[in-house]
């Protein structure tokens, strides 16, 4: 077997799904736990992070149960090649945004159901670079990682594996290789490559996490468009298809529909106890649990630690240094469409196909700290209208753009934003269906943001000079949430050790993105999961007990 | 290669205004006012090339258009032809924009977040109702449907540029509200397989996928794609079409 086949045996995900089924087919053999029954990890929420550190523990024979807010999806039942059919794989609970720039939630960054945001994100997995991990150190802003891109790599080679990620070779941060080779590019992207060849930008196909011929039981990608709406193909990858099969096979209990609502800890010895949740009867429930991992999250995460309020936290578990729900980053994603005379079909193709990482480094001469990476991106026809009405266009006017779609193709760029204390996740008055405050998400931009995103849409606008484009269109928006339970190196200004663990709770862990102390100019799916890897093995090791 | 009308971008709206009854007449299939750029593509025809689960929720959207459930008659009245207005649908066959958003707010299928300074989606699509009728009533009607065409789109000018002031207006901000309503209104629209028709939109692509998207040797576009209307004498293509 060749070495990623080997690799592959840690994680039987690929040939545990069925050949022509897409959901899972393992169920009947999940474990059931008590919830007396004090299992040796409770993990709450089914994501990036919550699910692959599960199956790795797992599979080092730890007892551990998922509790999901959101259904267990069967993309055969449950998903359609429809936009507004989507609705239910997002996160559309309420949530209070505000601050002078304030970010839109649901479909933009936030999922919901067993899979977490990765069944309706574009497919986008790039590594950090190194210089990530030390951005106070290099460019004296923000905060430097308490751990290193070196402590990570072979995480992130090893999940590369199990993706698999497709790609070029990668020039950019640490040079590396893709298991899958890079995908067929559509025109439309095409056209904005010659672009950016022309003003000597290098550009490269992926990296995706699509499979590029089939893997395992998961069947090649079809190009049919809808990566944003749920991959009813099992040909992108989510932890759904990844790792919850694999990890069910070793004991993991994944119980969907139950809505955590405190993490109970015991005043006594400060160690977490369980968590509190409304289950699918509607009705309060607890599991007892030794430990207990947090990964819902950039906003549900600190919103779930808020409300474990108790009189050993009275502000909130793990927040007696007021940090929980700050530094909450998003990226400046401003996306510039352009016109052509040949038609572009954008609805052809997955959107994430071709992107760029040569303005990803600090370059004193551009004026501001960090910069931003340039992807191709591909929206239907209810994206394209936000896109249009962005502009503030409407009647006749939206009618004839929207007409005029097919003759567009756009590029985004993802704005590395520096973390700010006063970006962040509280608790609002108003409450849920389950009776808990629900999320306040308060953002805005400083200098060195507004300067990085001004310069990257003229990088846009100069590629598409280059490529001949006839009319342009430019909306500014956000994409992705990380931060809110940062890592670092002392107690007052972070939550999380550089073991994941709550500084005075030994027993409670947080494994999303919240944990970023920095965002770089990187989609985080890839670094969410590379984080549950190396946190498992620490945990494996005994290194940091539980 | 017959030259296709929409190469150059004169037609673009930053470029002046155009004119929709330019465009030509739809000839397979239905589209909003029956005009728009792909005379004989109807995307239909290619439900049974969809998975179960999608074909059974887009038929249903085609053919089961909602009741209202959510506005009132006098609301409904308002809400409307404010649709239309933003929508630019001045004839039939119209979507029934008004029916779909109604479902969205009865069902409170939300987008999942609220602006700091709006309320709920449901009171800031009331609030609207409520401030388009008070202005009406300034211009001696009772409802802002009573408007004249030509007030009614004045009046969403007003709105788009928050040059609204009044009672109703003064309890959000009405340059937001003004986007949440933009919002909902597009999401009903082109979720639309008329409107689908109307800007050649392959539609649902499961089981099939594609083949054919930019690579040299298997072209641009698969047989079934929309064609984009071409400067050719109407009368020999019908026949060459044989569509008549």
């Amino acid at each position: 077997m060749s070495a990623a086949q080997g690799k592959l045996r840690e994680n039987d995900s690929p040939f545990l799904l069925h050949q022509h089924k897409r959901g899972l087919q393992n169920l009947d053999r999940m474990a059931r736990y008590a919830e007396n029954d004090s299992v040796d990890l409770l993990v709450v929420g089914a994501g990036a992070g919550g699910i692959t550190l599960s199956q790795r523990l797992a599979r080092k024979g730890w007892r551990v149960a998922i509790l999901e807010k959101g259904p267990f999806w069967d993309p055969d039942r449950d998903w359609v090649s429809d936009e507004k059919g989507a609705g239910p794989i997002y996160w559309t609970d309420n949530r209070i945004i505000g601050g002078t720039e304030p970010i839109e939630m649901g479909k933009n960054n936030s999922g919901v159901g067993v899979g977490g945001s990765m069944t309706h994100f574009a497919g986008y997995t790039p590594r950090f670079h190194p210089s990530d991990f030390e951005v106070k150190t290099r460019d004296g802003v923000a905060v430097d990682w308490p751990i290193s891109y070196w402590d990570l790599k072979a995480s992130f080679e090893r999940v590369e594996q199990e993706l698999p990620v497709a790609g070029q070779h990668w020039p950019w941060g640490d040079p590396h290789d893709y298991p899958h080779k890079p995908h067929p590019v559509a025109g439309a992207a095409v056209k904005a490559w010659q672009g950016a060849r022309d003003c000597g930008i290098e550009m490269r196909v992926g990296p995706v996490s699509i499979t590029n011929g089939s893997f395992g039981h998961r069947p090649h990608c079809i190009y049919r468009g809808f990566c944003l709406q749920g991959c009813k193909v099992n040909a992108k990858a989510s932890p759904l298809i990844t790792h919850l099969p694999d990890a069910i096979e070793y004991g993991v209990e994944v119980r969907a529909n139950c809505m955590a609502t405190r993490v109970e800890v015991d005043d006594a010895s400060g160690r977490v106890s369980g968590v509190t949740y409304v289950g699918d009867d509607g009705r309060e429930h607890f599991q007892a649990a030794d430990a207990v991992a947090v990964c819902g999250y950039a906003i549900e995460s600190p919103r779930l630690l808020l409300n474990s309020t108790s009189r050993r936290f009275p502000h909130g578990l793990a927040n007696n240094a007021d940090q929980v729900g700050r530094y909450v980053m998003v990226q400046g994603a401003t996306q510039v469409a352009a016109r052509f005379p040949e038609l572009m079909r954008m609805y052809k193709a997955p959107p994430p196909e071709v992107s760029s990482e040569d303005f990803y480094e600090t370059d004193e001469s551009r004026g501001f700290a960090r910069g931003f990476s340039i992807q191709t991106i591909a929206p239907l026809p209810i994206g394209w209208a936000e896109h249009v009405t962005a502009e503030g266009h409407w009647g006749l006017a939206l009618r004839e753009y929207m007409r005029d779609w097919n003759h567009w193709t756009v590029l985004g760029v993802l704005c590395e934003l520096l973390p700010q204390a006063e970006n962040r996740v509280t608790l609002a008055s108003q409450k849920d269906q389950y009776g808990m405050p629900i999320a306040a998400f308060q953002h805005s931009l400083c200098e060195n943001d507004k300067k990085n995103i001004e310069y990257a849409t003229n990088v846009m606008n100069e590629i598409w000079e280059h490529a001949g484009a006839q009319d342009t269109l430019k909306i500014d928006r956000y994409a992705h949430l990380v931060g809110g339970c940062r890592m670092g190196f002392t107690q007052d200004d972070s939550v999380v050790d550089a073991s994941h663990r709550a500084w005075d709770v030994p027993n409670l862990f947080i494994c999303d993105g919240s944990v970023f102390p920095t965002e770089g100019s990187a989609n985080p799916a890839l670094v969410i999961m590379a984080l549950a890897d190396r946190l498992a093995g620490l945990l494996d090791a005994k290194q940091v007990a539980a | 290669m017959t030259k296709r009308v929409f190469e150059d971008p004169g037609h673009l709206p930053s470029r002046g205004t155009w004119d929709p009854g330019q465009l030509p007449r739809q000839r397979k299939g239905v589209t909003p006012q029956m005009h728009g750029r792909y005379p004989d593509y109807d995307v239909l025809e290619q439900a049974d090339h969809w998975d179960e689960v999608t074909r059974r929720l887009v038929l249903d959207r085609v053919h089961n258009v909602p009741p209202l459930r959510f506005f009132d008659e006098a609301q409904a009245r308002t809400i409307g032809a404010f649709c239309d207005q933003l929508t630019a649908q001045d004839d039939d066959p119209k979507i029934a924009v008004l029916n779909y958003l109604d479902e969205k707010l009865y069902e409170n299928k939300g987008a999942g977040y609220q602006y700091f300074d709006l309320p709920s989606d449901q009171e800031v699509w009331r609030t609207v109702a409520r401030g388009l009728d008070e202005e009406a009533r300034k211009q001696g009607r009772d409802s802002y449907a009573f408007l004249t065409e030509h007030e009614q789109n004045e009046l969403c000018h007003r709105f788009a540029k928050a040059e609204l002031y009044g009672a109703a207006w003064a309890t959000l901000n009405v340059s937001r509200a003004f986007k949440v309503c933009v919002r909902d209104v597009c999401e009903q629209y082109y979720a639309h397989p008329w409107a689908w028709n109307e800007i050649g939109f392959g539609g649902p692509a499961y089981p099939r996928g594609y083949a054919a998207f930019g690579n040299p040797d298997l072209g641009e576009e698969e047989h079934w794609e929309a064609k984009e209307a071409v400067d050719v004498d109407a009368q020999k293509d019908v026949q060459a079409k044989g569509l008549d």
